[in-house]
């Protein structure tokens, strides 16, 4: 296909190959004055892990071995001294972001694909009568310390028996659309406001302080995301190719993976990314539902802004350091499916 | 499940027995009967939400079926999925998978049926020939032009031998004169492989090239189903009269009393025909001429004049409705002159106008 020759509007740039030489100079210099801008935090960040309390309380000095001495001292003491502290946490932080992505990415975009292919019609009425008996029963056993087994099983009949006639007499349907809202509507929701609950719940059932706590916390928290991309991804694959693949005699799952997989590829990647960046900086939650053991490494970044001997911006920003590495290499890396996946999204034949 | 109980590629009629779909209170689809014999061509023929596209789709499985009977062979597969109808599609929008090359597309379906590497590769080589992409099988689909996209879906759905091909408007999106040869070459090809062809498309000029036998639709009601002769000189109703044909037939709205077809300027023996209040007299540009006023069935005045190059398009005006008659590219006359249209009464159609139904008498 031939891209035809059009000049390019008032507020679109031209390729920089067509540019005039004077253009390309002032273009080049403000490019790399504000490259320097936006790199430099990560400058002072690298060498204040080289310096010595003494070095950073005298001032801003940022040039090695003219301004300062450099040391080692601070790599020593959370890799050397304090290492368990350190590889706990960075191994919590590893286990914990990888398996929530893992979670919420796979049952995510499953939602977001069956919420793109399938038409859904759930009874507002029953929903609304579910969660009536839900809180019921809770309320049952909660409060009067009815035997769960006997609430339950009086809720299952009432539901089965009361809640399809009642369905069936009033039929307010729901669409995919309000299902989608529904899920999307969690993230509005501040966490602070429903951190207290979810740290009684996890304290009730004793996994305070667990991997699984968290990984289940974040799975949850990332899942509306996952959904709102992928829906939006699916969405613009064709519906035409999975059903040629049906035609040509593909089951679902090969259609799943011959044709829906690879073509959704990009936006899982720029999916994942996010939800891993997410799931890797959280703090807030990772504050309130660890302690000791499954602490991550924001919470370790965070303990040494607090400790009894001061600010210590040293160790500070070796941890900040090894924080940023594991997120840069997977941006470098997936850098080709993001770039793919957030401008271009549709899916051309 | 086993349905594929004959081999594949042998060509099978297909017994549609009346197709019913319902989307909410929606009648899309109303009572489709129709046996297409073993090799048939059937084009389904009509304008755009008259339930053509639904039937198709019914056909093919994609659509699940609200109530009727469809057969393949003597197999029943109203209920049965997609993939074990034996059955290849060629969608408008051509459907090819954008991640896989040229080979890749063409040899899916072999892919899915685990066919062994070598013999798939020369199944492809083959079906590739036949649609002339022997060069560009390694390319992806967006780097090939639309005739060739659409080559490469053709290429798709031969490859299997299936029993039925399925066509949704396979041409829409070529421009004329590709579409013109496409034409050909989708004639020829499904005459050398005989295969059972029912191809949807709101062409007139596509239906009446390409088919065996024409299904007419309008609003979910199959109007009628015929050979394009039969169709074109022999219209059931209303719709299909005005349907076929380009420029399609002239009408003029009157009624018949005492039989008599009056209309103002018009006044046309109807021998033997009822008294109907509200009928329309209708005509084909080629079945009438243009003579000296005052001799032919009625008079109007000459609105424009468009030479085609093999023909004069001449167009009246009666009472605001166009009439057009098709002359000899010698034919000369001035727009504004008063004319008159003579025609052998065997070349006129009466339709009730409340009914649309032809009346015949």
């Amino acid at each position: 296909m031939s891209t035809p020759i059009r000049k390019p509007g008032i507020f679109e740039s031209p390729r920089i190959g067509e540019m005039s030489r004077a253009t390309k100079v002032v273009l080049y210099a403000f490019l790399l004055i504000w490259s320097l801008i936006v790199l430099f935090p990560i400058y002072w960040l690298i060498i204040t892990s080289f310096k010595d309390a003494a070095d950073v309380n005298q001032g801003p000095f940022f040039i090695p071995w003219v301004d300062f001495q450099p040391s080692l001292h601070a790599w020593k003491e959370l890799f050397v001294t304090d290492y368990e502290d350190t590889l706990r946490a960075y191994l919590n932080s590893i286990i914990i972001s990888l398996s929530a992505t893992a979670l919420s990415v796979l049952i995510g975009s499953m939602a977001a694909y069956a919420l793109s292919r399938v038409e859904y019609a759930p009874n507002l009425i029953t929903i609304l009568f579910f969660v009536f008996l839900l809180a019921m029963t809770g309320l049952a056993v909660g409060l009067y310390g009815v035997d769960w087994r006997l609430a339950a099983a009086v809720a299952v009949a009432l539901f089965f028996f009361l809640a399809r006639a009642v369905g069936n007499l009033y039929q307010v349907r729901l669409k995919n659309g309000d299902i989608l809202f529904w899920i999307i509507s969690q993230r509005i929701l501040a966490p602070i406001v429903v951190v207290v609950p979810i740290y009684m719940m996890f304290q009730s059932v004793k996994l305070l302080d667990t991997h699984i706590a968290i990984i289940i916390t974040y799975a949850v928290v990332n899942m509306p995301i996952v959904v709102w991309l992928m829906y939006d991804f699916f969405n613009s694959i064709p519906r035409d190719l999975e059903e040629s693949a049906q035609l040509d005699g593909a089951t679902m799952i090969a259609t799943f993976r011959e044709i829906v997989l690879p073509l959704s590829r990009t936006g899982l990647a720029a999916t994942t990314l996010l939800v891993m960046i997410l799931s890797w900086n959280e703090y807030l939650l990772a504050l309130f539902l660890s302690t000791s053991k499954a602490q991550t490494m924001p919470i370790l970044v965070a303990a040494m802004n607090a400790g009894e001997r001061g600010i210590l911006w040293w160790t500070m920003s070796v941890a900040i350091i090894v924080m940023i590495i594991p997120v840069v290499v997977l941006a470098v890396v997936l850098q080709k499916y993001i770039s793919k996946g957030l401008l271009v999204g549709a899916v051309k034949g | 499940m086993s349905v594929q109980t004959e081999p594949a590629g042998t060509a099978k009629a297909i017994s549609i027995r009346s197709l019913n779909k319902f989307y909410g209170a929606v009648h899309a689809l109303k009572d489709l009967s129709i046996e297409v014999e073993a090799g048939e061509f059937l084009v389904l023929l009509g304008p755009s939400g008259c339930g053509k596209s639904t039937a198709l789709r019914m056909i093919a499985g994609l659509e699940s079926i609200s109530s009727g009977a469809l057969l393949i062979g003597d197999q029943d597969v109203t209920e049965v999925l997609p993939k074990y109808r034996d059955i290849a599609m060629v969608f408008q929008s051509y459907a090819l998978y954008p991640h896989k090359t040229v080979a890749e597309n063409i040899g899916f379906p072999l892919k899915v049926a685990k066919t062994p590497p070598d013999e798939m590769d020369k199944a492809v080589r083959a079906a590739a020939d036949q649609v002339e992409l022997g060069e560009l099988l390694e390319r992806y689909p967006g780097q090939l032009s639309g005739g060739q996209r659409q080559r490469v879906a053709l290429a798709r759905a031969i490859i299997r031998r299936p029993s039925v091909f399925l066509m949704d408007e396979p041409l829409s999106n070529l421009d004329a004169k590709l579409r013109g040869n496409m034409r050909a070459e989708l004639k020829h090809m499904q005459g050398e492989l005989g295969i059972t062809t029912i191809y949807v498309t709101h062409d007139q000029i596509e239906a009446m090239t390409l088919a065996h036998r024409v299904a007419i639709m309008k609003d979910g009601v199959l109007q009628q189903l015929g050979t394009p002769k039969e169709v074109y000189s022999d219209p059931a109703t209303l719709f299909v009269a005005g349907f076929m044909g380009s420029p399609p037939m002239n009408f003029v709205q009157g009624a018949i009393k005492d039989g008599t077809f009056n209309a103002s300027g018009v006044n046309t023996p109807t021998p033997g025909a009822p008294d109907v209040p509200h009928a329309t007299l209708g005509f084909r540009p080629e079945d009438c001429a243009i003579a000296a006023p005052g001799q032919g069935l009625l008079d109007a005045e000459v609105f424009t004049v468009e030479m085609t190059g093999d023909q004069v398009l001449v167009t009246l005006r009666l009472d605001g409705a166009p009439l057009v008659v098709k002359m000899p590219k010698e034919f000369e006359i001035d727009a504004g002159a008063m004319a008159s249209i003579t025609l052998d009464p065997a070349h006129l159609y009466f339709f009730d106008a409340e009914s649309e139904a032809r009346l015949r008498f």
